[in-house]
């Protein structure tokens, strides 16, 4: 037994050796599709609960609990309680108005927690701006720090009714929402009448009733008015990460996709190597291997780079996964990955490998061995002689008829080349299809480069300077201004569908409203007074559809109006409307804010100078350019689109090189009967570039229909419907390069044996038998 | 001036072949008239197949000059060497060498196509070799299907299409029963009785003796016999 094994393992060691260049490029195919599926991996267990990640993460508190200080003390509710994993508090709250002095901040309430730390055992606050209240007079506020958008805060006075100023020290965002802003616990206690707050993490909190029944045993032995209210993490869980959420169903799809390529293309390497090696397998039975011998050889032979690629792989995943995803994640979920996904890769990787080995291994274990010499080999004519005559008498040099007809003396060897090519093609034209689906949404929800400036009238409510001019003469003068390109007016007001008492909002437009950027999913833009564009979300709760007459009410005046249109938006309680219909229901209305697209390196700094020159009634607030979320998201798509490409090259490249490598023979025999070596590589890359052309062919309708399928599908899921030009996003200029890919990887896999065939002595070729 | 039958198809002067360490040819000279049929002999390993190679344009000499059909091979380039080929020799293995992807009349005809042959006209060409060698109804088989007798005739047929001035032959009987090994050599004797020049390996005296005019001893790369044989062409 200890012999067989030894001379098993003496044949795949000579086997690796022999095949070096095939070996080598196994290894690097199952390297590059590791790295791949690690960050598929890290990808789909960070987006498949962003939420509970970054709850976990953050040690969320479960129940978030306000109570009467008056009627339990701090000892009684800092004491252990059954059914608690961990409790935080108490902590002094307080609720605070804001005064409308501040340009920055809305007035009204504002929750106000005292805290020492951002951290501690439940609900540790993402301190991202700043620094944590270190005296009276200073507060964090609680803002998503998602693209630091808000940092504009830091800084900024604020009075409150109270009698108090802060200062805003820091910005924080807590996953439990336990608070709008937090103070020292000094200062919270100033702050007069508050409440006392407990932050807790229970043992069960799976369900509804689960986090029900935790907070009935927390308050058992409590006077009934101790618990003035409480609020569950899954209310929070059910409205988090709107915007967010949208491209997870796309980076979803991506996971998946780089999944399940990286394991297609190993197990197609894998294969054609233990294909190409069907001749070598009848001469190891021929030397009194047994069958399983024979088996045990082909997988030696593969595991050897499978295992060394899956660990190389393994490690560059680890080391570079958790920064590139990181960078994705910001603001859109947590970057988790587990061990298992590395122990998946470096378990997984030689087990796919052994796994492709063995079927083709397995069918030469059965084959007599006189047949494994002969493997692969045509015995009857077919088809593939009818089509070669054909080609033998087409008025096309002999090298290039017989490159054509090749491939078809051996169906099997050249259907895996080609799957191998089909494959790739499909891949990277799904890739690249999701890329700039992405691309388009992403572009299309920021509205990028259609607004860059909102210029807001200065309200005497709000201790602003009222504006000197009119509404008409305020959008003149932006307009007049250098740098501007475009003004719109809009309105923002609250109102009514007739006969529906819940509360809408209408944003009514006036001038270059076209321009705004707004994403029409189906039917048209705004073009006069009477109609109404909605989000598809507000069709859909309400059960209207374009085309359906929507009767508008604001106190008695009504305006009868068409939906012509919706928009690619997620609010569901908002319609738009031209200026001219918000006349009707609100003759003297003034718009509420201007918003301003600046001319191609129009500077905005200087633009808002100018407009605070020409009216200090007027507040500019520069618009958030392009999304850092957006930036990094489709970034990252286009990474993962070059490594998945990558992959499918290197794929192609291997099984072309092998299918080159076996015909090495039979270039020497030509070569004997007198084929110039320019024939020769003629030949072979005919060869070769016709399987890439084909394949390449084949496959772009398959990546095209694969994305028309995983797009919408994706899109469903995540309730947004996307305007076709989302979907189709392919064009002639595109298309036409990856059929070309193809073509090109095929060939050059081809002209490197070819080429070294070509150079080598025929004699020696021709000895190698 | 050389008659017809004195004209010169093979001349080898001072011819040497190294394989790095290995001497496989040690300056051999050679000359092969047209019409005759030559059998080179020897223990394995002294040179023969080499020999065959360097005259066939397969390999080149490290030193010496090989002159086949009146051309010096030394002065040809690749592709001079593969237009060589194409017209003057044709070359028989022991392991027959045929494409495996391709049917036998077709594995035939590609060496009368790659001299630029129509293929209807290559093609024909190829069946009437086939009908004369006695394989005809094989012709659209692919070579798997066929048995060694039938490939070597195959590959004879291949090498005859362009009626090359001299025919290789290294130890085409070496993996043929004896029966198709028979059947070979008769033919190989009716081309050579038809004016065709040979150049024949072999390691069994018996066939020698029957198809060769002449023989040829070679030992460590060096010819140390030469007898004329009792069978004039
Ligand atoms: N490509 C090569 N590389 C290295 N050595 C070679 C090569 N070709 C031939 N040789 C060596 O040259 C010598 C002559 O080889 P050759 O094949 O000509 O012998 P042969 O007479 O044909 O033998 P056999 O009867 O076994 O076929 C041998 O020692 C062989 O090992
Ligand atoms: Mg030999």
């Amino acid at each position: 037994m200890s012999r067989g094994a030894g001379a098993v393992w003496r044949a795949s060691r000579a086997a690796v050796r022999r095949r070096g260049a095939q070996t080598f490029v196994l290894g690097v195919v199952v390297f590059c599709s590791t790295v791949a599926i690690v960050v598929a991996l890290g990808l789909l267990e960070s987006v498949s609960a962003p939420f509970e990640r970054a709850f976990e993460g953050r040690r969320g508190a479960h129940v978030v609990a306000s109570y009467d200080p008056a009627e339990v003390t701090a000892a009684r509710l800092g004491a252990r309680a059954p059914g608690v994993e961990a409790a935080a508090g108490p902590f002094a709250q307080a609720v605070v108005t804001v005064a409308g002095t501040s340009e920055h901040l809305p007035p009204g309430p504002l929750t106000v927690v005292g805290r020492p730390s951002p951290g501690g055992p439940v609900d540790r606050v993402d301190l991202w701006a700043g620094r944590w209240p270190a005296g009276e007079g200073e507060i964090v506020l609680d803002r998503p720090g998602a693209d630091r958008f808000f940092s504009y805060l830091l800084g900024v006075r604020f009075a409150v009714r109270e009698g108090h100023t802060f200062t805003v020290v820091g910005l924080a965002s807590s996953v439990s929402r336990s608070a709008e802003a937090w103070v020292t616990p000094g200062q919270a206690a100033a702050l007069g009448p508050s409440t006392a707050q407990m932050l807790y993490r229970l043992d069960a909190a799976a369900t509804d009733a689960d986090v029900r029944a935790g907070t009935a045993a927390l308050t058992a032995g409590l006077p009934s008015g101790a618990l003035l209210g409480w609020q569950s993490y899954l209310t929070v869980k059910r409205d988090a990460g709107r915007t967010a959420a949208a491209f997870l169903p796309f980076l979803t799809a991506f996971g998946v996709l780089g999944l399940v390529v990286a394991v297609l293309i190993v197990a197609n390497v894998v294969s054609g190597a233990v294909v190409a090696g069907s001749r070598h397998i009848g001469v190891l039975k021929a030397l009194g291997f047994t069958p399983n011998q024979v088996v045990a050889v082909y997988l030696t032979m593969v595991l050897v780079p499978a295992l060394a690629g899956g660990a190389l792989g393994t490690a560059a995943g680890a080391v570079a996964a958790r920064p590139l995803l990181d960078d994705v994640g910001a603001g859109v979920f947590t970057v988790s990955i587990g061990p298992w996904v590395y122990a998946a890769t470096l378990a997984g990787m030689p087990a796919v490998a052994v796994l492709a080995a063995l079927v083709p291994a397995l069918r030469a274990h059965r084959l007599p061995a006189a047949r494994a010499i002969g493997a692969g080999v045509p015995a009857a004519p077919g088809r593939g002689a009818r089509v070669q005559r054909l080609l033998a008498g087409a008025p096309l040099p002999r090298a290039v008829s017989l490159g054509l007809g090749l491939p078809f003396g051996r169906p099997g060897r050249a259907g895996l080349t080609l799957a191998a090519v089909v494959l790739g093609a499909a891949t990277v034209t799904l890739a690249a299809g999701l890329s700039l689906t992405m691309t388009a949404y992403g572009q299309a929800a920021q509205r990028t480069g259609s607004v860059h400036t909102v210029v807001h009238a200065g309200q005497a409510r709000n201790h602003q300077t009222p504006p000197r001019h009119g509404d008409a003469e305020i959008e003149a003068l932006l307009r007049g201004l250098p740098g501007a390109v475009y003004v719109t007016a809009d309105a923002w007001i609250g109102l009514h569908l007739t006969g529906r008492s819940q509360p809408i909002t209408g944003r009514f437009l006036r001038g270059d409203s076209a321009t705004l950027g707004e994403t029409v999913v189906e039917g048209r833009w705004l073009r006069g007074p009477g109609e109404v564009v909605a989000p598809s979300a507000f069709l859909d709760k309400r059960g209207l559809a374009v085309g359906d007459r929507l009767s508008l009410s604001l106190g008695r005046a009504r305006a009868e109006t068409t939906i012509v249109g919706a928009t690619m938006d997620g609010a569901a309680d908002l319609i738009q409307a031209d200026w001219r219909t918000l006349t009707a229901l609100a003759p003297d209305q003034r718009a509420t804010q201007y918003e301003v697209r600046l001319a191609p390196g129009a500077d905005t700094g200087t633009y808002h100078a100018a407009v605070r020159a020409a009216d200090p009634g007027l507040y500019p607030v520069p618009k958030s350019g392009t999304d850092p979320v957006t930036v990094a998201v489709i970034g990252f798509a286009s990474l993962l689109t070059v490594l998945l490409g990558t992959v499918a090259a290197l794929g192609v490249f291997n099984t072309v090189l092998l299918d080159a490598r076996e015909r090495r023979r039979d270039l020497g025999v030509l070569k004997s009967i007198g084929m110039t070596p320019r024939q020769v590589t003629v030949m072979m890359v005919t060869s070769m570039a016709a399987l890439g052309a084909a394949g390449g062919l084949l496959g772009l309708p398959v990546g095209v229909a694969a994305h028309r399928l995983v797009v919408p599908a994706m899109a469903d899921a995540a309730g947004l419907a996307l305007p076709e030009f989302m979907v189709d996003v392919w064009r002639a200029p595109l298309l036409v390069p990856l059929p070309v890919a193809g073509v090109v990887i095929a060939v050059l896999g081809a002209l490197v044996p070819a080429r070294s065939a070509a150079r080598l002595t025929i004699a020696a070729v021709l000895r190698d038998e | 001036m050389d008659t017809r039958d004195e004209r010169l198809v093979v001349r080898l002067g001072d011819v040497r072949k190294e394989y790095g360490a290995t001497t496989a040819l040690d300056g051999l000279s050679l000359r092969v008239r047209a019409g005759e049929a030559v059998a080179v002999m020897g223990p394995s390993g002294c040179g023969k197949s080499t020999l065959l190679n360097l005259i066939a344009g397969l390999d080149r000499p490290t030193a010496g000059t090989v002159e086949v059909d009146g051309q010096e091979l030394g002065a040809l380039n690749e592709t001079g060497l593969a237009l060589f080929r194409r017209r003057r020799v044709g070359m028989i293995f022991q392991f027959f060498n045929l494409i495996e992807d391709l049917p036998a009349l077709d594995n035939a005809a590609l060496a009368a196509q790659l001299t630029g042959t129509p293929a209807r006209q290559a093609r024909d060409r190829a069946l009437e070799l086939f009908d004369e060698l006695g394989i005809a109804e094989r012709a659209n088989a692919y070579p798997a299907a066929l048995s060694g007798g039938e490939r070597q005739r195959v590959a004879v047929a291949r090498a005859l299409m362009n009626r090359p001035a001299l025919l290789l032959a290294d130890e085409p009987t070496g993996a043929l029963d004896s029966r198709s090994g028979e059947q070979v050599m008769d033919l190989l004797i009716d081309l050579n009785q038809i004016g065709q020049t040979l150049l024949i390996v072999t390691h069994d005296p018996g066939l020698a003796a029957r198809c060769a005019s002449r023989r040829v001893e070679l030992r460590d790369g060096q010819v140390v016999a030469e007898q004329s044989l009792d069978r004039t062409p």
